[in-house]
């Protein structure tokens, strides 16, 4: 009797069964699994208790890394700054402390190059934007983020992430928009704004906050790859995404980054006639064809 | 010898009067019907023409499927022609269940569970708009329909009918034979609303000639995905007490038959059977006969050939594809949909299964528990009949017998009836208290007795996070409320606890810490489940399960 072959269901149940979720990940635990075995080293970390000063005057308990992790490591055995925000924590919002130690540890990571040693920088965004609280002095230092990634990108790769649960909103989705090459899964979301502030702004007419499936199909990782806003799909799983980073490393600094080629995007969406009438199809079709140029110059 | 003066002449007893009754009623609504098919757009006066003053209506809705284009058009009908009806539903769910009340068109009640409504529902009884026959458990509300509450009206829903009125019920059957046998064959009329009408039916759930009257509604009938529960939800809390309750009840009971609630505890359970219990080689062994709805969470543990049979009470949204690829393990018909029964898997829940398992929101120190909390008026649905301990119970398994604790020559084995709590709910209120919300609430409601959802002495397990209490062992009230206080936590009831007390009963064996079964609390890490994500039940299921929106997360 010939033995039965594996049904694909029950191959696909393996897989899934073996697959270590990234998602599921604390902050802390991404960026020690995404770097080479060994080589983590924490910059700023939790013991050197430097927490937000503001939030406790608010009725807030304060937290000792400020929700944001600083990694500094090897990947392909090359030093690497893995930055992983904690959504958990304030929904991963951007504070001075949060904010500032982002900044930093990306204007080091320039500095180190300069003298000879490029250090590329991961983000693994996982972020509402602006943290309430601090808004004035979150938005500063957002500011600040966005300038240091400018910088660096121009020697290294600067490689983002955004695997959910939170997604990555506001002025990171920003910072996002600002990488090298960027990655997602299909439960990540991308979006200037997220849904509740757009119903807020204009009505669920507009924008239904609690329409899940048309959240998903208009900020939703697949349909941001689809579009051409970011570069790469991954399933969630750890394995796969530090594979895709270290490819994306690998790759280095594109010839032109997608910001670079912002005429491009605002030409598409001159195109649009009824700002009204959008859907998931649509928003493909718009801006078919703009994907990462794939050139990169090798460093 | 004179023979006596004959009897007064009376005129014979008419035996046809319900029968009578009912063909002048429908000759009513002649005019707007054509075979068995009523037309839509008269719904509300035929309801008017149909049922009249103090009639008994069975409304069908339940915590799955609701007729509600039947219970919108009740709610539409005129208070001068419809007064005063006795509304008999086993969910007050829809807000048009309690409009009914407030327009003054019904007056009575007799239900099973409330839950979204359970707050208006205490403002009617508080306003006197509304009066409680009983809240019931389900079976004990369609017993009651063949005895003392026979329905004069039924309002039924189903997916499909041909024009001779036979139905096509499908997955979600649930409860629509049973209202209907009750009204129909006692010369009621029943109404069936259905969401299409087919020259063919994919089978025959109900016939033709139990039908009185067909209606095509103005939308598919409404149902509820109660079942599903997102694993992203599941905490390390429910991890650990998942774990207890697989090592310290199934294991050692050897549990093989069993229902489950829709905690997310009990969905922890479920998704720690292939990784957790594998490693525990009880594959086989324990849980492979079910009596419960197809819980998505339940798919994993069906893919890695742990389970044998599950009967439901009802379907599940978005499951229909999978359960009609799984032919062996759910009961489907000749055309592929499943057939559900809540009487008959409530049946199956009462006596057949050894274990029944269900989270409470509050326990009294005598491990009384109630969803009853203040100002809500929800009433248990069917866990009172799945939570006891059935006495008329005659048929001997292993895990029935392991409860027995004497040693008299008659004896018997009992049901395992597990509670599973959380010593203080969110908020920091203590799940442990000294006296129920509900014994408050009934008073304050009138009701003859406080509303209890599980009586303590019916309780033979409770695990919390602390450990697990085995109450069945206890000998003596006394010791069953120290056992319970054992594992309390810093609740009330808890704090009547010390560690020597807490030492001496793990070593009789009436408490377990996790560390006397063996759990590692450090090892209670989602890591553990073999799904952490509806997208991974979808993966799971081949693709099979279709999660509605509102659980997609991609």
């Amino acid at each position: 009797m010939n033995p039965v072959p594996p049904s694909p269901t029950a191959l696909a149940a393996e897989h899934f069964l073996a697959r270590q979720s990234f998602i599921e990940l604390k902050a802390r635990e991404r960026a020690e699994l995404l770097v080479d075995a060994g080589t983590a080293r924490e910059l700023a970390g939790p013991f050197d208790r430097i927490s937000s000063p503001w939030l406790a005057a608010q009725g807030l308990v304060p937290q000792a890394d400020d929700g944001v992790v600083i990694v500094r490591g090897a990947m392909n055995a090359r030093p690497v700054v893995v930055i992983s925000i904690e959504g958990g924590f304030q929904g991963g919002s951007m504070g001075e402390v949060s904010a500032a130690k982002i900044a930093a540890s990306l204007d080091l990571a320039r500095k180190v190059g300069e003298q000879g040693t490029p250090i590329p920088a991961v983000l693994v965004f996982e972020s509402g934007g602006v943290r309430l609280q601090e808004a004035n002095l979150g938005l500063a230092l957002t500011g600040e983020i966005h300038r240091a990634m400018l910088a660096l990108r121009r020697v290294v790769p600067v490689v983002g992430v955004i695997p959910g649960m939170v997604g990555c909103f506001g002025g990171m989705a920003i910072a996002a928009a600002l990488c090298s090459h960027l990655i997602m899964t299909r439960e990540g979301r991308l979006s200037l704004n997220g849904p509740e502030v757009i119903e807020q702004e204009a009505g669920p007419a507009e924008f239904d906050s609690h329409d899940r499936k048309l959240i998903w199909e208009i900020t939703g990782g697949a349909q941001r790859y689809a579009a051409g806003f970011a570069d790469e799909l991954v399933e969630d799983d750890v394995q796969t995404l530090a594979d895709a980073l270290r490819a994306a490393l690998a790759r280095g600094v594109p010839a032109r980054h997608r910001s670079e080629r912002v005429g491009e995007f605002l030409e598409r969406i001159a195109r649009i006639d009824d700002p009204l009438r959008f859907d998931s199809a649509m928003l493909r079709d718009l801006f078919a064809g703009l994907k990462t140029d794939e050139r990169h110059v090798s460093r | 010898m004179s023979s006596k003066p004959p009897a007064p002449v009376q005129p014979p007893r008419c035996w046809t009067l319900r029968q009578d009754a009912k063909a002048h009623r429908l000759a009513r609504v002649a005019q707007w019907t054509k075979d068995r098919v009523l037309d839509s757009s008269r719904i509300v006066e035929a309801l008017e023409a149909l049922i009249e003053p103090g009639d008994r209506v069975s409304l069908e809705g339940n915590n799955q499927k609701q007729a509600d284009f039947l219970s919108r058009s009740l709610a539409a009908a005129s208070p001068e022609k419809l007064h005063d009806l006795h509304l008999i539903i086993s969910n007050i769910n829809r807000p048009e269940h309690l409009d009914l009340f407030e327009r003054g068109i019904a007056r009575k009640v007799d239900f099973a569970f409330a839950g979204m409504q359970s707050l208006r529902v205490a403002q009617l009884l508080e306003d006197g708009k509304l009066q409680i026959g009983a809240i019931h458990t389900y079976v004990e509300l369609y017993a009651r329909m063949f005895v003392d509450l026979t329905p004069n009206i039924a309002l039924v829903c189903a997916e499909k009918a041909d024009a001779q009125g036979n139905l096509y019920t499908g997955a979600n059957t649930e409860d629509t034979p049973t209202i209907v046998e009750a009204t129909g064959f006692r010369h009621g009329i029943v109404i069936a609303q259905v969401n299409e009408l087919t020259d063919t039916l994919p089978r025959v759930d109900i016939p033709g000639s139990w039908i009185d009257l067909v209606v095509v509604a103005d939308r598919p009938y409404a149902v509820e995905s109660l079942f599903t529960r997102d694993p992203r939800l599941i905490n390390d809390m429910h991890i650990l007490m998942g774990m207890m309750v697989i090592r310290g009840i199934y294991e050692r009971h050897g549990v093989t038959s069993l229902n489950h609630g829709i905690g997310f505890d009990t969905a922890a359970i479920e998704l720690l059977l292939p990784t957790y219990g594998g490693k525990l080689g009880l594959r086989g062994k324990i849980c492979r006969h079910w009596a419960l709805n197809p819980h998505p969470t339940l798919i994993p543990a069906i893919e890695s050939g742990w389970v044998e049979s599950i009967h439901c009470f009802g379907s599940e949204v978005g499951m229909g594809d999978y359960i009609a690829a799984r032919s062996d393990v759910f009961f489907v018909g000749r055309d592929g949909s499943m057939r559900s029964n809540r009487v008959l898997c409530q049946m199956a829940g009462q006596y057949a299964v050894d274990l029944f398992i269900g989270s409470t929101l509050q326990m009294d120190g005598e491990a009384n528990s109630s969803t009853v909390t203040q100002g809500r008026m929800a009433g248990f649905g069917g866990a009172p009949n799945m939570g006891h301990n059935p006495g008329g119970r005659r048929h001997a398994s292993p895990a029935w017998l392991s409860l027995i604790t004497g040693d008299s020559p008659v004896m018997r084995g009992r049901k395992l009836v597990v509670q599973m709590v959380e010593t203080f709910a969110k908020g920091g209120e203590p799940a442990f208290v000294e006296t129920l919300d509900a014994v408050a609430v009934g008073k304050k409601c009138g009701l003859p007795i406080a509303p209890v959802m599980i009586y303590g002495s019916d309780v033979s397990h409770v695990v919390t996070e602390e450990g697990i209490a085995y109450l069945y062992k206890a000998d003596g009230l006394k010791q069953r409320r120290e056992a319970l206080a054992a594992v309390a936590g810093l609740s009330p009831i808890g704090r009547r606890s010390n560690p020597r007390r807490l030492a001496k009963l793990r070593q009789d064996g009436l408490v377990a810490l996790p560390e006397d079964l063996g759990v590692a609390r450090s090892d209670a890490k989602r890591s553990l489940l073999a799904a952490r994500s509806i997208e991974d039940l979808v993966a799971w299921s081949g693709n099979l399960y279709s999660p509605p929106a509102k659980f997609r997360s991609w």
